[in-house]
């Protein structure tokens, strides 16, 4: 029911410019660094009458995890860390999924890692990696590998484009709905992590 | 007496046959330590019930593999998973889960969703807190991990089956499913995991060392190819094997050193090899026919039942010797003569010890019947050929290099009966320390029934136990919950209740875990509750709004109708969760019996009362029952002793007289109650096998009572030789057990050990008054 490997891939286009991005002078982050921005996400779903627009900010910290946190139309956050997965609504936790129980997600998190550390041969298992580059800037499309995995088979393809950072992600699935995911005002720091996405990536074992 | 002599060789042929055709037709020997435990038939139910989960718990094997390599943990996985259902003597080898099982598990479970509530879930709507499970469905639809279609929200609006799929309980609590196999990492280590059934019974020893074997083999060729490559191993089989392989090294040990000592020291007494050759066959034909009749009569013995049976040579031996060192006595020229004069100590000897065997049959552990038969039966064959064959094939002369050697032996006499009372003091001080020491021991003397401490572990396997627990959280017991209740419905409803207690228990501490068919399957009732719910507080209130929000078409709200109760038949044999039906015991006339296995269990008693509150539930602790069992054994071994005890004493009695009985009961008597107290002293509780030794320790001390007192001065050295003999060579084979790591068998050992050597020093005691000389003697 869950897709996470789904998410893994939004995770690592996320970082991808860190990796991908190399000849625009963007290193991988280290440990301790961290890269924050803002996204919309407009979740086309066929039947739905409107795509499903969200967007709020995200935080990806080198070696803690993910904070996803949707500001509209409602309050809600999502938290990754190799311990597992924790949701809230309006700040109060409604969901708490610990690695063990959700799979994929430990693996995940070792993808996540190799695409920060410039590492795709992670991603290489799963997908063909195709790339391009132009004035514009990159585009990178990723196609499932026919394999045995249940959670790659949902997708058909994800295109990446960006410039230093990413600018948008595509995600395509066989039943026709999509995605498209667009960064904005992207930070990297390597400033301590304070408040609470510190709290909520200190968060020991959901 | 030539026409008996005959018939005894036509017997024995005809035993040697049999027992020659079974051997060659492979015989399976019991190797279960609880085979030798009577079946309590207390409550056929629990006893079912403990049968069916010790199968479930004894046939099942986990393996774990690990490598830093992911990948090669993974296709090392694959190799040992496909070796082990290539070799057939796996049942169900489980590696990889696809996915498209867990799809066709939800296909499965989607018709009944709105039956199907997570605890958390219920308990919000009957709180009346719907609106948290709406957020909730909210925020998945619109979070980054989409797990949902238009067709999905409009079946199943509020997500509530990947809920409740994904709260299903998980006996492995800390392995993932990485892409299709169950995997966990430890470090730098990538472990992947398999589980398997053994196709069969793992206690059987021929099935479990072919299954050892086989596995050995596949863990070699996937260590040649890595080298680094951990393979830890957990499974019953392998610990049978181990100890099967260990006693059976044991049992040979035991055997060649017995075997050689006995030789050596015949052979050191009476210069010659005819003695030794006649003491062979006097032992061989105890040991072909004790094995053949045990096996015509059992179909199967167990590898105990053997151990100790090879050990009771040292028994059949006393008589063989006690006719042979008659030799040594100048004017029994023939062997007819010999015979005769050692006949009524050999019978009379060989009546104590059998009673003392036979009473071993009023204990009713099946084990025991069988070393009661085997050793009985041994027992009468060899006595059968010290009488019938012996004379006719011992044609020697008497023996004339005895001197210093009858000297010797007559020396332990003269430490009791000295004329000149030069060893008074000695045997005093002698006295006062083995009373002193027996008081000691007294002090320190504790019972033990514990049955975990009579399981010789082998400890490489123990070690890769622990290792195995940690990484995957297997923490399972043997104790479990037995839910009786009229039919199916009711098995569940009782669970349901049930379950919100051990989750208290939980909570408290009581205990870490519980599988249980309720948790995935709910009662009818339950479903139908659960629907209700649904329907009303979540459906009624929020379905429009909700659709609303998210934009989707207005459609009819979803069909909440009653689709039935999700049943158990419904899972399929190859799902993830086909293990829940090894939970369902079925219906049969006494109703429906379901299991529910524990995890963690830290505190028995507070669970015990915690689950015993819910009708129809019952805590079932196989290892403390057996503990229990043990004990009550243990004193009903001390019963049967002292029974031997007091049927021993009319058989003396007959022959000496009231008074001269009383002198031979004398030494048996000192040696069975300060064995005990001395054994303690070395540490060693007294358990039900030391008393089952101490019953040997009675026969063994009426023996060589009886020897001492059957004799006259002339003859008193070869008498004193054949029990020094006699002496040497039990302890060779008995004592020899106090060496074995099985502790059942070190504890039976060492107190034969110190028994016999107690009723060696004392035997001279039922001689020494020869006022009273027997009517037998007097009268032959």
């Amino acid at each position: 029911m869950m897709r996470p490997l789904r998410f893994a891939l939004l995770l690592v286009m996320a970082a991808a410019p860190l990796a991908f991005g190399r000849p625009l002078e963007q290193p991988p982050l280290h440990p301790g660094e961290s890269l924050s921005g803002r996204f919309v996400q407009e979740r086309h779903l066929a039947g739905l009458s409107a795509p499903l627009v969200s967007q709020g900010r995200f935080l990806l910290a080198a070696g803690k995890g993910l904070v996803w946190h949707t500001e509209k139309p409602f309050d809600t956050t999502i938290v990754i860390t190799p311990a597992g997965l924790l949701q809230l609504v309006d700040g109060r936790e409604v969901q708490r999924l610990p690695a063990a129980r959700a799979p994929f997600l430990a693996r995940l998190y070792t993808m996540l890692g190799g695409a920060l550390g410039g590492d795709w041969s992670a991603m290489a298992q799963d997908f063909s990696v195709e790339r391009r580059s132009g004035e514009a800037g990159w585009t990178i499309l990723l196609k499932p590998l026919a394999g045995d995995d249940p959670a790659a088979a949902p997708l058909q393809s994800i295109a990446v484009t960006g410039r230093a950072f990413v600018d948008s992600v595509e995600i395509r699935r066989p039943n026709g709905d999509w995605d498209h995911l667009r960064f904005s005002d992207e930070v990297r720091s390597s400033a301590p992590l304070a408040g609470a996405d510190a709290r909520l990536l200190e968060t020991d074992a959901p | 007496m030539k026409r008996a002599a005959l018939l005894w060789l036509v017997l024995v042929l005809a035993a040697s046959a049999y027992l020659l055709i079974r051997l060659l037709g492979g015989v399976q020997f019991q190797t279960d330590f609880t085979a030798l435990l009577p079946q309590e038939e207390r409550d056929p139910g629990v006893q079912q019930a403990k049968d069916h989960v010790a199968q479930i718990l004894n046939r099942r094997i986990v393996v774990l593999i690990g490598d830093r390599e992911r990948a090669t943990a993974r296709a090392a996985g694959a190799a040992l998973a496909e070796a082990l259902r290539h070799s057939g003597l796996a049942a169900s080898v489980t590696y990889t889960t696809n996915g498209d099982g867990l799809r066709k598990l939800g296909e499965i479970f989607f018709p009944y969703r709105f039956g199907l509530l997570t605890a958390g879930d219920r308990a919000l709507l009957q709180q009346g807190r719907g609106e948290e499970i709406v957020a909730r469905a909210l925020a998945s639809v619109y979070g980054p991990i989409g797990i949902a279609d238009a067709n999905l929200l409009r079946r199943d609006p509020f997500l509530l089956l990947p809920t409740y799929l994904s709260d299903l309980p998980r006996p492995l609590p800390r392995l993932t499913l990485d892409d299709g196999i169950l995997s966990t990492q430890d470090g730098q280590e990538h472990y992947v995991l398999i589980t398997a059934e053994v196709a069969g019974d793992p206690f059987a020893l021929a099935l479990a060392e072919r299954f050892v074997a086989r596995f050995d083999q596949a863990e070699q060729r996937l260590r040649a190819a890595t080298p680094d490559l951990r393979v830890l191993r957990l499974g019953a089989v392998f610990y049978a094997e181990a100890g099967a392989a260990a006693a059976t090294r044991e049992t040979s040990a035991i055997s060649i050193v017995s075997l050689l000592g006995t030789v050596l020291l015949v052979l050191a007494v009476f210069r010659a090899l005819r003695p030794l050759g006649l003491t062979l066959l006097a032992i061989g034909t105890g040991v072909i026919c004790a094995f053949a009749v045990s096996l015509w009569l059992f179909g199967t013995l167990h590898v105990a039942a053997l151990l100790f049976g090879v050990s009771l040579i040292g028994i059949a031996l006393d008589y063989c010797l006690q006719y042979l060192t008659a030799r040594f006595n100048s004017e029994d020229g023939t062997p007819a003569q010999r015979l005769r004069r050692v006949l009524p100590g050999i019978v009379l000897g060989i009546t104590t010890t059998l009673i003392g065997y036979l009473t071993l049959l009023l204990a009713p552990f099946p084990g025991l019947r069988q070393v009661a038969v085997f050793s009985a039966v041994g027992l009468v064959a060899s006595f059968a050929t010290v009488l019938l064959w012996l004379p006719a094939l011992d044609q020697a002369a008497p023996l004339a290099h005895g001197e210093g050697l009858l000297r010797a032996a007559g020396w332990l006499w003269e430490l009791w009966e000295e004329p000149r009372r030069r060893y008074r003091w000695p045997r005093q001080v002698l006295c006062a320390m083995l009373a002193v020491a027996a008081l000691l021991g007294a002090w320190r003397l504790r019972a033990e029934d514990d049955i975990r401490r009579y399981e010789a572990l082998s400890p490489p396997l123990k070690q890769q136990e622990a290792e195995l627990r940690r990484l995957t959280g297997i923490n399972g017991g043997t104790e479990f919950l037995l839910v009786r209740a009229a039919d199916e419905e009711s098995a569940l409803e009782t669970e349901e209740s049930l379950l919100d207690r051990l989750q208290r228990g939980k909570a408290e501490g009581v205990l870490s875990g519980f599988q249980a068919i309720a948790q995935v399957i709910p009662s009818a009732a339950r479903q139908r509750d659960n629907r209700a719910l649904v329907r009303d507080r979540l459906i009624a209130p929020f379905l429009t709004s909700y659709d609303k929000r998210l934009g989707l078409s207005a459609s009819a709200a979803p069909d909440v109708g009653d689709p039935g109760p999700l049943t158990l038949a419904a899972i399929p044999a190859g799902s993830p969760l086909a293990l829940l039906r090894d939970l369902d015991l079925g219906t049969g006339s006494g109703g429906t019996m379901h299991v529910v296995l524990l995890y963690g269990v830290a505190r028995l008693g507070a669970l015990r009362q915690l689950a015993e509150a819910v009708p129809g539930v019952r805590l079932v602790d196989p290892v403390g029952d057996l503990t229990q069992l043990l004990g009550q054994y243990r004193r009903r071994a001390v019963l049967v002793l002292a029974l031997s005890a007091l049927l021993m004493l009319p058989v003396v009695g007959w022959r000496y007289g009231l008074r001269g009985g009383m002198r031979v009961a004398l030494p048996p008597a000192i040696a069975v109650l300060a064995t005990p107290p001395l054994v303690a002293l070395a540490g060693v509780p007294f358990t039900f096998f030391n008393a089952m030794a101490l019953v040997l320790v009675l026969s063994v001390g009426f023996d060589y009572a009886v020897f001492c007192r059957e004799t006259d001065a002339a003859h008193r050295p070869a008498t004193m030789l054949g029990v020094w003999l006699a002496m040497a060579t039990t302890l060779l084979s008995f004592g020899l057990l106090g060496a074995s790591r099985v502790f059942a068998v070190h504890a039976f050992g060492i107190t034969l050990l110190v028994g016999t050597l107690l009723a060696f020093v004392a035997a001279p005691v039922a001689g020494t008054s020869t006022t009273n000389r027997s009517r037998l003697s007097k009268g032959g």
